[in-house]
């Protein structure tokens, strides 16, 4: 009868103790960041411009100059600007340029910072 | 008597034993515990030095694009002030020239044209030719932006 009580109180502790020994497994989570993906889009086409030729018409050479063009076959026609309206549209046209020039670095140093490319 | 004293010591002993089991179990458990924390702690520390070390470099590549815009924009200026020195350098008048030196002028004109024309090529990303890398001296390069077609180039002082 002693042993029997002796058995039965260390089964009861390990009954109760048991569950904290095994216990069941801690699901773990992991976070693996994905990369966005690179929008690499190709750099918009250069521009490649027809040449075009200016002609300086003044009082005096006006019958000469329409002259030529008519033996050219071309229209006796001139769609003219004054000296001072040449030199704006020659500034407008830098100005024009300038923009295109900043944009088109804007762009590269976006493409540089945004997505650098890969060491290899 | 005698054996209900010894049962009682019995299990005294025996849940002793056990309570000092479950507490080296617990201490165990404690430590796995801050075993992982500490593990955790320092990998944050990992992830922040890398994310710092990644700001430097993030503000000096900011530094760096700034200060590039800023050399570009003051090109343009100093573009933009070059061409209008050339239509009123020492008082020209360009209007008169063409009056007097008409030829002269309408071929200065249309290769100023084509030299502005070439510009805006380059400017929207045309590759640069040969001729226009190697030029170093004034009358090999684009006048109408030096600075951009003519990148060897050096003004002179």
């Amino acid at each position: 009868m002693y042993h029997i009580n002796k058995i039965l109180a260390i089964a009861i502790m390990i009954m109760l103790t048991g569950c904290s020994i095994g216990g069941e497994k801690k699901i773990k989570i992991f976070s693996v960041e994905e990369p966005r993906q690179k929008l690499n889009y190709p750099m918009p086409t250069a521009l490649q411009l027809e040449e075009l030729k200016w002609i300086i018409i003044t009082s005096e050479n006006a019958q000469e100059v329409f002259k030529k063009l008519e033996e050219a076959g071309i229209d006796p026609v001139l769609f003219g600007i004054t000296d001072k309206d040449y030199q704006v549209l020659a500034r407008n046209f830098a100005q024009i340029r300038q923009k295109l020039q900043e944009t088109n670095n804007l762009l590269e140093e976006y493409k540089k910072y945004y997505e650098p490319e890969e060491k290899q | 008597m005698f054996s209900t004293i010894k049962m009682a010591i019995a299990v005294m002993l025996i849940t002793g034993i056990a309570g000092a089991g479950i507490y080296v179990m617990k201490l165990r458990s404690d430590n796995a515990i801050l075993k992982a924390n500490q593990d955790k702690l320092e990998t944050a520390i990992t992830e922040q030095n890398k994310v710092l070390e990644q700001q430097k470099k993030d503000f000096t590549a900011i530094l760096e694009s700034n200060k590039k815009l800023n050399v570009l924009i003051n090109t343009f200026k100093k573009d933009l002030q070059d061409l209008d020195k050339r239509f009123t350098k020492k008082n020209r008048d360009i209007g008169k020239l063409a009056i007097s030196r008409t030829e002269a002028i309408e071929r200065i004109i249309n290769k100023g044209g084509k030299n502005a024309a070439r510009c805006i090529e380059l400017a929207s990303g045309a590759e640069h030719t040969e001729a226009e890398l190697k030029a170093t001296l004034k009358s090999e390069i684009n006048p109408e932006c030096p600075s951009l077609a003519n990148p060897n180039y050096v003004p002179y002082q």
